[in-house]
């Protein structure tokens, strides 16, 4: 009897802290409910994308040697590299270039090997076609440049929560100038030329 | 207590004065309403739909519908005419008769179920004297349907959908039964007029959440688990049944699912303000508070106010309610089958049964409270 009472008790135990978590839930979906949209309005809203971004691959085609550096490094092979000899100038001459990003895992391995930095990466990232082969490039179409976010009058860049003010969630309704968290890469160059320059000095003077 | 405003009673009188039989007024009568509540529930799933979106966006710090209409209010109306529009296919090894029958017997019952719901002292359909329990009995069809639809499809996932929704919708109607009639036995009558006329009186202090907490609770588990909405959507569970028993269905046939679903959230929110939140009574007595004002009770523009109020009143309760649901759905995970029938069997029904007997037996010791 003891034991039934005793099990109907932690039952009961059991079902309050239930409810009790129940609530507690309850009470934090509906604090999110004033919480302002951390959604982008795509088409109209687009974030700036960072300056590692990897995009669609940029190719100059009047510096590449056809080294074929980038097929060897391509985890598929993908780059199509299209030259002959040319006996006059005993050199390769290119012929056609072109990458299918409808394969293309945009690892970056190419852009990182290439010896004459004639790959890139873009910030372009809207590539949907209603046909597959479109998405293969040839050296036409990866020499064009993709359209800033930040210069298109259609759109409102948004920065990236990385590139926000310090304490700040929200790119709506940013004052211009914000400056991000941290330092600049010239202004840590300036930093640790400074110090260098006072141990120098502070060298010296013991010297 | 006035009766209020008597719009059928006004309707057949002023046709009879025109020299028309009674019989043949009151046949005319008859569609008027029917057509006016088909209107409103289908009205009040579109706000549903549209609520549902906007909540649960909100919930999920998003923005939701926001171009179709401000708001995005049109966009339950573009959802429901892309469904119209939609090819009605039927799969090659179903069950077509079955198959185009089950969405059929989800729907039906449900806006039957209208028939009882009052929006004020004479704005229902019918005080049926079984009241209630005609809502009780017309939910335990749905099953039905859904299981021949289950059925019909020839397929695993429909299949096993349509078995858990009936298994969920019977285990889930004794709890929600014996909630309605610890109610029921408070007012001595199932008509669902009398429940809230039972109710009346002190305004919010005579409704029945302050007499039926447990009772309360267990009957809005067990209308969630009824209208298989999220902690206990497991027969549609998309994660691993596809969409259960709707998996095969496309066009207006998934549309009457889709309805069927949240008209039958608004009934049971509209139940739930009946039989708890004391249905179309303001929280302080207007009878009261219009004699504190020296106005007569019978004075025509009180009994419109008191009338358009008690509308409001309903509906409002109604969709504080349906606001509980949405909220619902975004904090509690899905349970799972056993756990399911566990809490139905194991923890709701015998809960259900003590504060039966427990109402029985505060019905006996305290009368005036709990309506001897």
């Amino acid at each position: 009897m003891f034991k039934f009472l005793q099990q109907v008790g932690d039952y009961a135990k059991g079902t309050v802290q239930a409810a009790k978590y129940i609530g507690q839930g309850l009470s934090v979906t509906f604090d999110h409910m004033q919480r302002r949209p951390v959604t982008v309005q795509y088409p109209y809203e687009k974030l700036i994308p960072s300056e590692r971004f990897r995009g669609r691959i940029h190719f100059e085609f009047d510096k590449c040697i056809s080294c074929e550096v980038c097929v060897r490094v391509c985890p598929i092979n993908l780059p199509v590299v299209d030259w002959e000899f040319d006996r006059t100038s005993k050199k390769k001459k290119l012929n056609h270039y072109s990458i299918d990003f409808g394969v293309c895992i945009f690892c970056g391995n190419c852009v990182e090997y290439c010896p004459t930095n004639c790959l890139s990466m873009t910030e372009e990232y809207e590539l949907s076609t209603y046909d597959r082969h479109d998405l293969n490039y040839d050296n036409v179409a990866l020499g064009r440049l993709p359209y800033k976010v930040t210069q298109d009058p259609m759109v409102t860049p948004l920065r990236e929560l990385a590139y926000l003010p310090k304490g700040v969630s929200d790119p709506h309704d940013l004052p211009a100038g914000a400056p991000r968290p941290g330092k600049f890469p010239q202004d840590i160059i300036e930093a640790t030329k400074a110090q260098e320059d006072s141990e120098k000095d502070k060298a010296e003077a013991a010297q | 207590m006035n009766s209020g405003i008597d719009l059928q009673g006004t309707f057949i009188e002023s046709l009879t004065d025109m020299g028309i039989s009674p019989g043949l007024a009151k046949t005319m009568w008859i569609p008027l309403p029917m057509t006016l509540v088909i209107i409103g529930a289908t009205v009040g799933v579109l706000v549903v739909v549209w609520l549902e979106r906007k909540i649960s966006a909100a919930a999920q710090q998003r923005i939701g519908p926001e171009f179709a209409g401000p708001l995005g209010v049109l966009q339950p109306v573009a959802d429901g005419l892309k469904l119209v529009f939609k090819e009605d296919i039927v799969p090659t090894k179903s069950d077509p008769i079955l198959f185009t029958l089950g969405p059929i017997l989800v729907v039906i019952p449900v806006f039957l179920s209208y028939l009882i719901i009052p929006f004020g002292q004479n704005l229902v359909i019918t005080d049926l004297n079984v009241g209630i329990f005609i809502w009780i009995s017309l939910s335990s069809i749905a099953p039905i349907g859904l299981l021949m639809s289950g059925y019909a499809s020839n397929n695993k996932y429909s299949l096993l959908g349509g078995l858990r929704a009936a298994a969920q919708a019977i285990s889930y109607e004794i709890p929600l039964a014996l909630a309605v009639l610890a109610v029921v036995m408070m007012s001595n009558s199932l008509s669902t007029i009398d429940i809230v006329e039972q109710q009346s009186g002190y305004g919010i202090l005579s409704w029945n959440i302050w007499r039926q907490p447990v009772g309360l609770l267990i009957f809005w588990i067990a209308a969630l688990a009824e209208c298989e909405r999220l902690p206990f959507d497991l027969p549609e569970a998309e994660e691993e049944l596809v969409a259960g028993y709707q998996t095969e269905y496309t066009g207006m046939k998934f549309g009457l699912f889709y309805i069927g679903s949240y008209v039958n959230l608004v009934l049971s929110s509209l139940v739930f303000a009946i039989l708890y939140l004391g249905g179309w009574d303001f929280p302080i007595p207007l009878d009261r508070l219009a004699s504190w004002l020296g106005t007569s009770e019978d004075t025509a523009w009180l009994q419109v106010v008191t009338a358009s109020l008690g509308i409001i009143m309903t509906i409002l309760k109604t969709y504080f309610l349906i606001f509980i649901a949405i909220l619902m759905r975004w904090t509690v995970p899905r349970v799972r089958i056993d756990q399911l029938l566990d809490l139905g069997w194991k923890f709701l029904l015998p809960v259900a049964l003590v504060n039966l007997l427990l109402t029985a037996a505060l019905k006996l010791t305290f009368p005036m409270a709990f309506g001897g």
